[in-house]
């Protein structure tokens, strides 16, 4: 009886080309995942802070509706920039806007909380189903 | 192992995608976090801030060993099938990273990126045509490793080998030589570009310029800056890696009409039918994410969406390392030698050297991005 074939290939597709596809499949379905459980699933959004810096205004108010563009929140941050090959840090406020229309549920920072990227909860809100928060 | 189909073939996977989803999931959830408190040398987080480890490093690292130290260096048959989705992870994952860029800071980068990769990608190839020649290598042997080592390590040195009349054993020359000098740039790249205080563009532009192998130049962003979102790292190289990728039916091209011009055959090969047996498609979903980016359909840059999308993209990374690691093979590394690892040593070095010159001297340290 002869040796079994071995498979010595680094896919477990037939060619390149089939494994571009399959790859391009799974992409997509990764994708489109993501998007129907934001847009459907998820009921609420915990907005935590997108960079470290010091909360200088909150502009919304419990229970308030807000549409996409509208301010939530200022932060002091510290901006650094290369100007000319050097770098140049100086401190700035900045605006965070709405990314998406709803209902604020609830606002765990105040004004001078001093907070850290991704750690620190700023506040929570009920987006409109259907639109991605 | 015997090649299984359909369902079985499904059921091959599974163990071995089981266990590389164990392993990252083990790294993150337990060991990454442990590395940012440990107290090593009275410093807090010494395996983060001195050896700059993150769980991309983290998971090649548990690859190797996988391989090297526990299967004796083989990966066993009921953990194969599964390992060989890695591809297909480190392919969606480009795939995704797509959508960084909008069309219009593609643009903006994609000037430097291609008159860079251009002339590295050509440059090299005739580096290693004339350094082969003058080191007495077989002409097909040169082909592959001009290919292997001017584009993209794996995907060039397959695609040219059967043009060239390449033997198995020349493809695996080029591509362990390849890879051996990218291993050892994955884990002195970080180091170097922390030395020299590098920005996150120029550490892409020199990284994507100089390290040949797709998974290595995502690697070894991330594990200078593991944040995947624009303006890091990843998001520049990944630029120049894509640029790159684009070139290989080109440089296919371009090698096998030097092989054949030789044999008087030139008349056999066409540029459209090598771009149509041999262009890497899942670039054009690269492109498809850039686009749907522009259009704001993934989510608005800073959303919970996308927030959530660049999560689903770093597993998606981190299953392709695991497996990336595990197919490094020590023992396969050492067995490169002689002439070919000369020069293929010689063209990685140069290249890597002179790329991180050129962006020392001429690229800012910021990109208008």
């Amino acid at each position: 009886m002869s040796e079994p074939k071995k498979n010595t290939k680094m896919t477990v597709f037939k060619t390149d080309r089939h494994e571009d596809l399959a790859a391009m499949f799974f992409v997509t379905i990764a994708v489109v995942s993501v998007l129907v459980y934001m847009a459907y699933i998820v009921p609420s959004i915990t907005l935590k802070a997108p960079m470290d810096g010091k909360v200088v205004a909150i502009s919304v108010q419990p229970e308030a509706q807000v549409k996409k563009g509208d301010l939530l929140y200022s932060m002091e941050i510290k901006q650094k920039k290369y100007v000319h090959d050097t770098l140049e840090e100086k401190i700035v406020t900045k605006d965070f806007h709405a990314k998406t229309s709803g209902k604020i549920l609830s606002i765990s920072a105040k004004p001078g909380d001093v907070v850290k990227k991704d750690k620190n909860e700023i506040l929570v809100l009920e987006h409109e189903k259907g639109v991605l928060p | 192992m015997e090649e299984k189909h359909g369902m079985a073939k499904v059921m091959a996977i599974i163990p071995g995608l089981a266990f590389m989803v164990f392993t990252l999931y083990i790294l993150r959830t337990y060991v990454e976090p442990w590395m940012a408190h440990a107290v090593v040398l009275g410093q807090k987080g010494w395996f983060v801030k001195v050896l700059h480890l993150n769980y991309i490093l983290l998971a090649i690292i548990a690859g190797m060993l996988y391989r090297n130290l526990m299967w004796g260096g083989k990966i066993p048959g009921w953990a194969e099938e599964g390992f060989r989705t890695t591809r297909l992870f480190i392919k969606s994952g480009v795939m995704m990273l797509g959508s960084l860029y909008t069309i219009q800071s593609l643009a903006k980068v994609g000037g430097v990126a291609i008159t860079l990769i251009m002339a590295f990608v050509f440059g090299t190839i005739f580096f290693i045509m004339y350094y082969g020649r003058v080191q007495k290598m077989d002409r097909s042997l040169i082909g592959v490793m001009a290919a292997a080592c001017g584009v993209c390590g794996v995907s060039a040195a397959i695609a040219t080998a059967p043009a060239v009349r390449a033997k198995s054993a020349d493809v695996a020359l080029a591509i362990a030589t390849v890879l051996g000098f990218g291993i050892a740039s994955m884990f002195v790249s970080p180091f170097i570009g922390h030395m020299l205080h590098l920005t996150d563009y120029q550490y892409g532009a020199w990284v994507g310029t100089g390290i040949l192998n797709s998974g290595q130049v995502l690697a070894t962003c991330l594990a200078y800056n593991p944040t995947i979102a624009p303006g890091t790292a990843v998001a520049y190289g990944e630029i120049w890696n894509v640029v790159r990728v684009i070139s290989i039916p080109f440089v296919v091209f371009f090698v096998t009409m030097w092989y054949w011009r030789a044999e008087a055959q030139t008349e056999h090969i066409t540029l459209g039918g090598i771009i149509k047996d041999k262009f890497p498609i899942f670039i054009l979903g690269f492109f498809t994410m850039t686009a749907l980016s522009s259009l704001e359909m993934l989510g608005a840059e800073g959303s919970s969406t996308i927030h959530l999308m660049r999560t689903v993209m770093s597993w998606i990374f981190g299953l392709g390392l695991v497996g990336q690691g595990a197919y490094i093979d020590v023992r396969e590394l050492r067995a490169a030698g002689g002439a070919p690892l000369k020069v293929g040593f010689a063209a990685g070095l140069f290249k890597y050297a002179l790329a991180l010159v050129i962006v020392l001297l001429f690229v800012s340290k910021e990109a208008n991005f």
